[in-house]
């Protein structure tokens, strides 16, 4: 016999009121989970950019190719180490519903320039060999089964085949990403390739190139390349915009508006609900145990043990509920991740989400527990047992 | 002569009702020996729950004093009458006033909770109360499995379980029939005279009043039969 399952019990003494009440916690606190993670997921990539790689795209749209020789010329820029061109692709896998990232890209300065792209170096080796070869992230690999040596048919919608056939890459390798802003959902090719084509008239399309990744040399800040770099293009014939990553990064969540805002509100509304919730369930509970309360003060029991028996109630309720939201949110990672697609491609729960989701849970049992509490401790023993049901 | 453990001293207790106070104990001074089993009767609003309240110190007199043992219960803290009621004096209420969630034993080892007995401690010396009850073979019954008489020995050991001075029953045979009644009536006789325990029972049945060493008679707040008061 313990304080603990007095109040264990006395959750249990109505299973249904109980469980719905751990039922709706479980729901809104998943609800928190998911929403805040989208918001940190978004985020993450934006935290995680390299300082040491600045990115160069049209001036007007990000939509607008740039000239491939920009190439050359960005290169000869003073604190330029390396530049990579990056096309959209914008390819469907067997259907429209399909869609993944695929980018044209140049392979061995790609590798360079992004340290934490992790792939084996016989993995790395054939694709460099191969003018048709694709790297597909681990992500993409496990939703479509792929292998290495398999060969993906992409429906060109940018850039179709002329005769109507489907683009073929192989797979020469799976890359797993170290760091989150860069997804493994993503398909990188050789850009060669897909010019070669474009030049022999074999698909239609716009030539150039999306946007330039420019790595640093030492010494150099982003500020002043990129400065460098937009000024030397100032009188054409295309103007560039170039931006560190992270506020390249920072663009696409823009291009969202206040969703991060809107998502923030929403899970403040499922928490404030879910007090109610608890609240109401709390205070059903405290009517119906006045008499419990004065047979406790009766037996010599302080005021402090009834506040105590409420605040172990409330906040066991909604500890469990919460709980189970934690690890419904901790096994719908994957799911989710894979369902998100390109859209979030680095979803996933961080431990500040579930530190602060067990916080909430806690201060919500604290607070829904604390009016039941503090009427328990002003009830009279004798009227509680004489009015109690 | 017994010592006194139980002193009224010219108490005086009223309620409001309706913006009008009505008197319950009118300078009241009436007393207790120990291991008396002492019955009060009288009619309902006489002032009898009242007198076992201010004993306890669930209630507060209006004046007066209320000595327990050497103490004038209507001036300890609220701290103070929780620890006073865990170690003297321990309540048998006519509605049994179990809680409903959990089994005999643990009923009955819920006070036990107040003392530093270890778990086993509590459970042996609840089960040895139940044993005095009689009701060993239904310590895992939750009091909706048991009989009223059963559920009325049950709150009896849960009484008798911290082994207090004093026993205050609010018409502990109220709600039983005559067979229930008696073994309840008995019990406390018992507890009396076997291990000395002052008990102060209130009740309205004159069959009750008879188990009692001594009954008290009250009306409007005032004892009535002045050769036992």
């Amino acid at each position: 016999m313990s304080l603990s399952l007095l109040a264990r019990r006395q959750a249990g003494g109505h299973p249904m009121r109980t469980l719905l009440t751990v039922g709706a916690a479980t729901v809104a606190i998943f609800l928190f989970c998911f929403l805040r993670s989208i918001v940190t997921s978004l985020d993450a990539a934006v935290e995680a950019s390299a300082s040491n790689r600045i990115i160069t795209g049209s001036a007007v749209s990000l939509f607008q190719s740039l000239p491939s020789a920009y190439m050359g010329q960005i290169e000869a820029i003073e604190g330029v180490e390396s530049v990579s061109r990056f096309t959209w692709f914008g390819g469907r896998y067997q259907s429209e519903e399909n869609f993944f990232a695929q980018f044209g890209c140049d392979p061995e300065t790609l590798m360079q320039q992004y340290p934490e792209l992790l792939l084996p170096d016989a993995q790395k080796r054939a694709w460099v060999r191969d003018r048709r070869g694709a790297i597909i992230g681990q992500g993409l690999a496990d939703q479509y089964g792929w292998k290495i040596g398999d060969t993906i048919p992409l429906i060109g919608t940018i850039y179709p085949r002329v005769d109507g056939s489907d683009w073929e890459f192989t797979v020469c390798g799976i890359y797993r990403s170290a760091k989150p802003n860069l997804d493994e959902v993503t398909m990188y090719f050789h850009w060669e390739y897909m010019d070669r084509v474009l030049e022999e008239g074999g698909s239609y399309g716009p030539r150039g190139t999306s946007v330039f990744v420019v790595k640093l040399a030492d010494g150099f800040t982003g500020e002043e390349v990129s400065t460098a770099i937009d000024a030397y293009y100032s009188g054409g014939p295309q103007r560039t915009r170039t931006q560190t990553e992270a506020a390249f990064q920072a663009g696409f969540v823009s291009m969202l508006g206040n969703l991060p805002t809107f998502l923030g509100m929403l899970g403040t509304a499922v928490l404030i609900a879910i007090l109610f919730g608890v609240v109401n369930t709390m205070t059903i509970a405290a009517r119906e145990r006045v008499r419990s309360m004065g047979i406790l003060k009766s037996l010599g029991f302080p005021n402090r043990i009834p506040v105590r028996l409420y605040l172990m109630e409330s906040t066991g309720i909604v500890l469990l509920g919460g709980g189970l939201g934690m690890l419904l949110a901790n096994l719908t990672q994957d799911p989710l991740r894979a369902a998100f697609g390109t859209y979030i491609p680095v979803y996933h729960v961080t431990q500040d989400t579930y530190v602060m989701a067990a916080l909430i849970c806690i201060a919500i049992g604290f607070a829904a527990g604390a009016w039941p509490a503090w009427r328990a401790s002003r009830l009279r023993a004798a009227e509680s047992i004489r009015r109690g049901v | 002569m017994a010592e006194v453990v139980i002193r009224f001293e010219d108490v005086t207790k009223a309620y409001r009702k309706g913006g009008e106070a009505l008197v319950v104990l009118d300078h009241l001074d009436m007393s207790v020996e120990a291991g008396e089993f002492l019955a009060l009767m009288g009619p309902s609003g006489s002032g009898k729950s009242t007198i076992l309240n201010l004993i306890g110190g669930l209630d507060l007199p209006d004046s007066g004093a209320v000595w327990v043992q050497g103490t004038d219960v209507s001036r300890l803290s609220a701290d103070a009458l929780s620890s006073f009621r865990a170690n003297h004096v321990a309540y048998v209420f006519q509605a049994f006033n179990l809680i409903p969630v959990l089994t005999a034993e643990e009923n009955v080892a819920l006070p036990l909770l107040l003392t530093p007995l270890t778990k086993a401690q509590r459970r042996e010396q609840s089960r040895f109360a139940l044993e005095i009850v009689g009701l060993s073979d239904r310590m895992d019954h939750k009091p909706k499995q048991l009989s009223g008489g059963q559920e009325q020995r049950v709150a009896i050991a849960r009484a008798i379980a911290m082994d207090p001075t004093i026993l205050l029953c609010d018409e502990p045979t109220g709600d039983l029939d005559r067979d229930s009644a008696d073994q309840v009536l008995e019990l406390l006789a018992r507890l009396s005279s076997e291990f000395g325990k002052t008990i102060v029972m209130v009740t309205h049945d004159l069959q009750a009043s008879e188990y009692a060493s001594r009954t008290v008679h009250l009306d409007k707040g005032v004892v009535v039969d002045p050769t036992i008061a």
